[in-house]
C-alpha cells in the first residue's frame, strides 16, 4: 500500500471531488457536457503520458506545446491538399517524432540540460510555425471531422484512442523490459549502465517517443474541430507536467505510474467546472494549477527530505 | 605513482580469503585489476589454471567475477525483485518482465543466502547492509564463483555483520571463493581461512588463519575443517600480533621534526559528544593548545565524521563543546570560523579548494568578512595576503592569479591549509593532510604543522599514515567505531595503536597495560 | 598546466570577441540593407525595447552563475504589472508609493522561490517552473482574465517614453543597474561567492561560505530587478496587463547564455551578458528595417533567437563532449 500512496491519494482527492460535484452539482455528471469535457481531455491525457516517461527519465520537456501546433499544422495542411487522411496522421506523428528525436539528440549526446534545450525548441518551433502560417486556420475538408463519423461515436473514439494508449503504455511500462530501463535510468543512471542497459539512448528514445505522442495528440486535437488553429497547444506543456506531477511522478525520476497520472489529469480537468459550480470564478484556474503544481513538487522535497535525513 | 608493485595472490574455490592492508596499501588496486576496471602493467592472471590475456569488466562478468561495493550500485526506486531481475536477466529492449518468475527467482536467491527480504520491498526502503545482501543475491544469480567483499562491513551494527556473515559461510560452503576485505581483525579470524597481508603494494604474506592461539575456533561444521585443514599445509599460521606486525612492518623512521612545545591551555573540550546523521557516538577529548593530537583509526572508524561534526557541517546533536571552558554550539561551518576552529577537509580536488578558481581566490575564501569587511574585494590585499601564503608556506606556482587546479596536489594541499591559517584559528583539524601528496612536500607540510602548533596552535591530526600520526602527534586518539577507544602518548608503538584500531581484544590490551605498568 | 588557465581566459575573451564581431556584421548589414536603421530615433527605440529583457537578463547572470536557472522571472514581470495597475487604480497609490510596493511584491516572489530552494533543496528548475505558472496563474486571476490598467499619468509615462541628458529615460535605470549588478558580480564577495557555488557548492561550504544565504541573495534581487522592469515595461507601453512579460524567461536566459556564461555554473561575466542582450536587441530591430523581413520581423526573430541559443548552448558543450569521448576511447583499447 506505501507503494502506491501517492497514487492513491490522488485517486481519492479525486473520489472527493466527484463525490462533491454530484452533490452539488449533478448536472456535472450529465452524459453529453461530461463525454464533451472528456474528449476535450484526451490529447492532454496523451501528452500527459509522455511528459510522464520523460519525468521518470529525470529529465523534462517544455517544448511540445509548440511541437502539438506544429504537428496539427501540418497534418491539417496536408489533408487540406488533398491527402489521405490516414496518411496525414502518420505525417503528424512522423513530425512529432523528429522533432522530439531533436531534442533527444541535443540532450542525450551533447548532455545538455533539458530544461534549457526544450525551452530552446519550444520558442523556435512556435515562431517558426508563426513565421510560416501567419496565424491563418486551415480549413479542413468535410469528413475529417470526427474520423467522419457522426459526432457522439467520433468522441467516444477519441476517448478510446486515448485510453487505449493509457492502457498499452501502462502495459509496456510495467510489463516490457524497455519500460522497465526508463525507471531504472530515472532511478540511477550509473547503476543502469553497469546493469548493461544504455542511459543515453533510452534518453534519445524517450525524447523520440514523447514527440511521436505529441503527434498523435495533435491529430485527436485536430478531429475534434472543422479548422486546425496554428495557435493552440500554448500553456498546453504545463497541464501536462502538471498531471504527471500531480499524478505522483516523481521530479527526481525513477518513480511514478500512468494510472496515477490519470488520476491527476482527471483531477486537474474537474477542478475548473467543480470551482465554477462553487461559485469560484474561472479566471482563477490558472493561479489553482499553479498552487497545485507547486503543492506536489513541495509534497515530493518534504518526502525526500525527509528520506535524505533518514539514510 | 606505481600502486601496485609484484603482487602475488591465489584464491581457492570454497574459500574466504581475506586481503589485508593500512589505508592505500594497494587494495582497492588490487580489486580493479581482478574486476577488469583497471590494466595491470605486468604479470598475469589465471582463472581456473587458464592465463586471462585482457580482463574487461564484460570478460571478468562472463567468468563469474562479482565484486560487491560498500555502496550498493542498485535502484533505489525500485523494488528488490526488480534490481535482481534488471541485472540478471540479459537486456533485450523488447523482451516481456515475467514477474511472477521473476519474483519466484528473487526470492530462491534471497532465501539461498538466507536474507530475510521481501522481494516487494523498494530497495530505498532496505538498511545498508540488506542492500549488500540485494547485491550478493544478484552476485549469486548470476552464477558468480569470485565474490569480493569490499569492507562490506563498515556501516553495518554488530547484528547485521552476524547476519552477513552466515551469508559469506554459505558461499563458502557451495564453493564460490570469497576475497574478503576488512580492517576488523576479529571479523577475520571469525571468517577467513586464510590472509594476504598487502603492503605499499606489495604482498607481505600469506598465512593460514585456522590455527590461531587465544581464539575459540568459530563454529563451524568439521567437515568443512577437515577441507581447509587439507588445503593449508603450505601456509604458516599466524597469530593477531604476527598479523598486526605484516601490517605495519616498517619502524618508525626519525623523518618527523622534533616536538618543541609544551601544550598550553585547553582550547577545545569535547564531553559526550554524539552525532547520530555522522555515525560518531560519545566523544570526549581535550585538545590544548600548542599540541599536536593524532587521531587515528580505520576508514569508516569515524574520523572524518567527527571532523565534520566539530566544523558544523553535520552538527552534533548530543553532548558539548567547550571552547576555552565556554559551551559553544557550531551549526554551520560559519559558526565554527567565527569560533576560530578551521578544517582542512580529507578530498581536497572536491571539498578543499575549487580547482576552477584562482589561488587568490581559493585563499581568502574563508575570510571575506574580515579581508573585505564592506563586501568589496580589495585585489591589492588579496593578492599581497596570497603572496605571503605562498611564500611562507612554499608553493611552487607562477602566482596568485593561477588556477588552483594547476598545481599539484602537494602545492594544492598547501593552498587548502594557507585558507585555514588566514583565518588565524585557534584549532586547526587537518584531515589526511599528505594523502596523495609527494615525498619532498610531505615532509615540508609536516615542518608547517609543527611550526604551527609550536605557534600556539592547537591541531587535531587525522591520518592513515601510521607512521605519520606516531611520529607527529604528542597524543594520539584511536578512533573505532565511531568512538575514541583509546588515547597514547605521542612516540608510542605503530603495533599498538594499529592494535588499538583494529580492536584488538580489550583482555590483550589491558594484560598489555598491566605489563607496562609493572614496568614502571 | 598553467596553460589550462589561459586557455579559459581565451575562451572568454572569444567569446566577448565574437559577439562584438555578431554585433558589429548585425549593425552594418542592417545599415546597408534596412530602412532607417542607423536614425537616433531608431537607436532610441533599440534602447528602450531592450530595457527589460536587459534587466532581466542581468539578474539572470549571477543566477546562472550559481549554478540555478529562474524559469519564473517573466511571469513575475506580468505579476508585477497588474499589481502595480491594481495599486495605482484600485488602492488609489500615487504611481511612485505603488512603484515602491510593486518592488516589494517583486522581494516577496523572489524570496519565495529562495524559500523553496534553500529550505527544501528542491531544484530551482523544477521550483521556478512551478512560480513561472503560479505568477502568471495570480496575474490572470487579479485581471478576471481581461482586464487591462491604462490611462497612467504623464508623470509616470515618461518613465518609459521620455528622454533624461538625450537618453531614454529607462536606459539610465538599465545603466544604473548594469553598473550595480557588474560590481556585485565582478567586484564584491557576493559574485566571488556566487563562483564558488556554481563550480562546486559542496566545496563552497566546506570553505565555510553561507551558500543558502548567497543563494537566497541572487532570486530576492531577481525579484526586486523584476518589479522595476515591470515598471518601465507598463511605462512604455501604457498599459498593464496579465500577458506582459510573456516567454521574457527565454530571451533573458538566451542573452546570458549568448554572452558566455556557462549554465553550468560558474564561469560566466556581466558584460558579457549586456553584449548578449545587445546582438539580440539590435537583431529583433533591424529585422522590422528590412524590407524582406519586415512583415514577419517578430516571427523570425524568434526564431532566430531560439537557434541563437540552441547553437551556444552546443558550442559550449562541445568540448566537454570531445574531452568525454576522448577519454571514453582511451579506457577502451581496441
Amino acid at each position: 500500500m506505501k507503494r502506491y500512496f501517492r497514487e492513491l491519494s490522488v485517486a481519492a482527492v479525486l473520489f472527493g471531488l466527484l463525490l462533491l460535484l454530484a452533490v452539488l452539482a449533478p448536472h456535472f455528471f450529465d452524459p453529453q457536457p461530461l463525454l464533451s469535457r472528456m474528449t476535450a481531455a484526451a490529447p492532454k491525457l496523451v501528452l500527459a503520458c509522455g511528459v510522464a516517461l520523460v519525468i521518470i527519465c529525470r529529465q523534462i520537456d517544455i517544448s511540445i506545446g509548440s511541437l502539438f501546433a506544429v504537428c496539427g499544422t501540418c497534418a491539417g495542411l496536408a489533408t487540406a491538399a488533398g491527402t489521405p487522411f490516414p496518411i496525414a496522421i502518420l505525417i503528424a506523428i512522423v513530425v512529432g517524432l523528429v522533432g522530439g528525436a531533436f531534442n533527444g539528440f541535443l540532450i542525450a549526446t551533447l548532455r545538455l540540460p533539458s530544461i534549457v534545450v526544450t525551452l530552446a525548441t519550444m520558442v523556435t518551433w512556435r515562431e517558426a510555425l508563426r513565421l510560416f502560417q501567419q496565424g491563418v486556420f486551415i480549413n479542413l475538408p468535410p469528413g475529417t471531422e470526427w474520423f467522419g463519423l457522426p459526432m457522439t461515436a467520433g468522441q467516444w473514439t477519441v476517448c478510446a484512442v486515448a485510453i487505449v494508449l493509457v492502457v498499452v503504455l501502462s502495459y509496456v511500462l510495467k510489463n516490457v523490459a524497455a519500460g522497465r530501463f526508463i525507471y531504472a535510468v530515472g532511478s540511477d543512471a550509473e547503476a543502469a549502465r553497469l546493469a548493461g542497459i544504455r542511459p543515453q539512448l533510452v534518453t534519445f528514445l524517450v525524447f523520440a517517443v514523447m514527440g511521436a505522442l505529441t503527434g498523435l495528440a495533435a491529430v485527436l486535437n485536430m478531429v475534434q474541430s472543422p479548422q486546425v488553429d496554428p495557435n493552440t497547444g500554448r500553456g498546453l506543456e504545463l497541464e501536462a507536467i502538471a498531471a504527471a506531477v500531480v499524478g505522483g511522478v516523481a521530479i527526481s525520476g525513477g518513480r511514478g505510474k500512468l494510472w496515477g497520472v490519470f488520476a491527476g489529469l482527471l483531477l486537474l480537468v474537474c477542478i475548473g467546472p467543480a470551482l465554477t459550480y462553487v461559485g469560484v470564478k474561472p479566471y482563477w484556474e490558472k493561479a489553482i494549477q499553479g498552487t497545485i503544481i507547486l503543492v506536489a513538487i513541495v509534497a515530493d522535497g518534504v518526502r525526500s527530505k525527509k528520506e535524505g535525513n533518514r539514510r | 605513482m606505481q600502486a601496485l608493485r609484484g603482487v602475488s595472490f591465489d584464491l581457492r574455490a570454497g574459500e574466504v580469503h581475506a586481503l589485508l592492508g593500512e589505508n592505500g596499501a594497494g587494495k582497492s588496486t588490487l580489486i580493479k585489476i581482478i574486476t577488469g576496471a583497471h590494466q595491470p602493467d605486468g604479470g598475469t592472471i589465471e582463472i581456473d589454471g587458464r592465463q586471462i590475456a585482457h580482463l574487461t569488466p564484460a570478460v571478468a562478468h562472463q567468468l563469474g567475477i562479482a565484486c560487491i561495493y560498500q555502496q550498493p550500485a542498485l535502484f533505489p526506486d525500485l523494488t528488490v525483485t526488480e534490481n535482481i531481475g534488471i541485472r540478471l536477466e540479459d537486456t533485450r529492449p523488447f523482451a516481456c518482465v515475467k514477474w511472477t518468475t521473476r519474483r519466484q527467482h528473487a526470492a530462491e536467491l534471497l532465501q539461498r543466502i538466507g536474507a530475510d527480504i521481501s522481494p516487494d520491498a523498494e530497495v530505498r526502503s532496505l538498511s545498508m547492509p540488506e542492500q549488500q545482501l540485494v547485491e550478493i543475491a544478484c552476485a549469486i544469480g548470476a552464477g558468480a564463483r569470485i565474490v569480493i567483499m569490499d569492507e562490506p562491513t563498515a556501516s553495518l551494527t554488530q547484528q547485521e555483520v552476524g547476519l552477513l556473515f552466515a551469508v559469506v559461510r554459505e558461499l563458502r560452503q557451495s564453493g564460490v571463493g570469497v576475497i574478503y576485505i576488512s580492517h576488523r581483525l576479529e571479523e577475520i579470524f571469525e571468517l577467513a581461512d586464510r590472509v594476504t597481508v598487502l603492503r605499499d603494494g606489495e604482498t607481505v604474506g600469506t598465512r593460514a588463519v585456522k590455527c590461531r592461539t587465544g581464539f575459540q575456533p568459530v563454529a563451524a561444521d568439521s567437515h568443512e575443517f577437515a577441507q581447509t585443514d587439507d588445503r593449508q599445509d603450505a601456509c604458516p599460521t599466524l597469530t593477531e600480533t604476527e598479523l598486526i606486525r605484516l601490517m605495519v612492518g616498517r619502524e618508525v623512521s626519525n623523518i618527523y621534526p622534533p616536538a618543541e612545545s609544551d601544550a598550553g591551555d585547553v582550547v577545545l573540550s569535547l564531553k559526550n559528544l554524539s552525532c547520530a546523521a555522522g555515525g560518531v557516538k560519545n566523544v570526549s577529548l581535550d585538545l590544548r593548545a600548542g599540541e599536536i593530537v593524532g587521531l587515528a583509526g580505520l576508514i569508516g572508524a569515524g574520523r572524518t565524521e567527527l571532523a565534520r561534526v566539530l566544523f558544523g557541517i553535520t552538527p552534533a546533536d548530543e553532548g558539548e563543546m567547550l571552547l576555552y571552558g565556554k559551551l559553544v554550539t557550531i551549526n554551520s561551518p560559519q559558526d565554527a570560523i567565527a569560533h576560530g576552529i578551521g578544517y582542512v577537509p580529507e578530498d581536497r580536488r572536491r571539498h578543499g579548494v575549487i580547482l576552477e578558481m584562482p589561488i587568490a581566490h581559493n585563499v581568502t575564501m574563508a575570510i571575506h568578512r574580515r579581508l573585505f569587511p564592506r563586501i568589496w574585494i580589495r585585489s591589492e590585499a588579496e593578492r599581497s595576503l596570497t603572496l605571503e601564503y605562498i611564500n611562507n608556506l612554499d608553493v611552487k606556482t607562477s602566482g596568485p592569479a593561477a588556477a588552483a587546479g594547476s598545481l599539484s596536489g602537494g602545492n594544492q594541499q598547501k593552498i587548502a591549509l594557507a585558507r585555514w591559517l588566514a583565518t588565524k584559528p585557534k584549532l586547526l583539524i587537518l584531515d589526511e593532510p599528505t594523502q596523495g601528496v609527494d615525498v619532498g612536500a610531505k615532509s615540508e607540510i609536516h615542518k608547517i604543522i609543527r611550526r604551527l602548533a609550536k605557534e600556539g596552535l592547537a591541531v587535531l591530526m587525522i591520518s592513515s599514515d601510521l607512521p605519520e600520526i606516531v611520529g607527529m602527534s604528542d597524543r594520539v586518539a584511536v578512533m573505532r567505531s565511531g568512538t575514541i577507544v583509546e588515547i597514547l602518548p605521542g612516540g608510542s608503538d605503530s603495533h599498538e595503536v594499529m592494535a588499538a584500531a583494529l580492536g584488538q581484544r580489550k583482555e590483550l590490551n589491558r594484560r598489555d597495560a598491566e605489563t607496562r605498568r609493572t614496568v614502571t | 598546466m598553467n596553460a589550462d588557465k589561459h586557455r579559459w581566459k581565451n575562451i572568454l575573451a572569444r567569446h566577448e570577441t565574437i559577439l562584438v564581431i555578431l554585433l558589429v556584421i548585425e549593425i552594418c548589414y542592417f545599415q546597408l540593407a534596412g530602412i532607417r536603421f542607423g536614425t537616433a530615433d531608431n537607436e532610441a527605440n533599440i534602447v528602450r525595447h531592450s530595457v527589460e529583457i536587459g534587466l532581466l537578463a542581468l539578474v539572470m547572470t549571477p543566477i546562472i552563475l550559481t549554478g540555478g536557472i529562474d524559469l519564473s522571472v517573466g511571469s513575475m514581470l506580468g505579476l508585477c504589472a497588474v499589481l502595480f495597475g491594481k495599486f495605482w487604480r484600485d488602492a488609489g497609490m500615487p504611481p511612485w508609493l505603488a512603484g515602491f510596493c510593486t518592488i516589494g511584491i517583486g522581494a516577496m516572489c523572489g524570496g519565495f522561490n529562495a524559500l523553496l530552494i534553500t529550505r527544501l533543496r528542491l531544484p530551482p528548475l523544477i521550483v521556478t517552473l512551478g512560480t513561472f505558472s503560479l505568477f502568471r496563474g495570480l496575474a490572470e486571476a487579479i485581471t478576471r482574465g481581461v482586464d487591462a490598467f491604462t490611462e497612467f499619468p504623464d508623470s509616470f509615462l515618461s518613465l518609459g517614453n521620455g528622454t533624461i541628458w538625450g537618453l531614454p529615460t529607462q536606459a539610465w535605470i538599465l545603466l544604473a543597474v548594469a553598473i550595480f549588478v557588474w560590481l556585485l558580480v565582478h567586484r564584491t564577495t557576493f559574485g566571488r561567492s556566487a563562483r564558488a557555488i556554481g563550480f562546486s557548492p559542496e566545496g563552497a561550504r566546506y570553505a565555510g561560505l553561507p551558500v543558502e544565504r548567497r543563494l537566497a541573495t541572487a532570486y530576492i534581487l531577481a525579484g526586486v530587478v523584476v518589479a522595476i522592469a515591470s515598471l518601465t515595461y507598463t511605462s512604455r507601453l501604457g498599459t498593464a496587463k496579465a500577458d506582459a512579460g510573456f516567454g521574457y524567461e527565454l530571451l533573458a536566459i538566451t542573452a546570458v547564455v549568448l554572452g558566455g556564461t556557462s549554465i553550468f555554473g560558474g564561469v560566466g561575466s556581466v558584460h558579457g551578458t549586456l553584449l548578449g542582450v545587445a546582438a539580440l536587441a539590435v537583431l529583433t530591430n533591424g529585422l522590422t528595417r528590412v524590407p524582406a523581413t519586415m512583415n514577419m520581423a517578430g516571427e523570425l526573430s524568434g526564431v532566430l533567437t531560439g537557434v541563437l541559443l540552441i547553437v551556444a548552448l552546443a558550442a559550449g558543450s562541445l568540448p566537454k563532449l570531445i574531452r568525454l569521448l576522448r577519454r571514453r576511447s582511451r579506457s577502451k583499447p581496441a
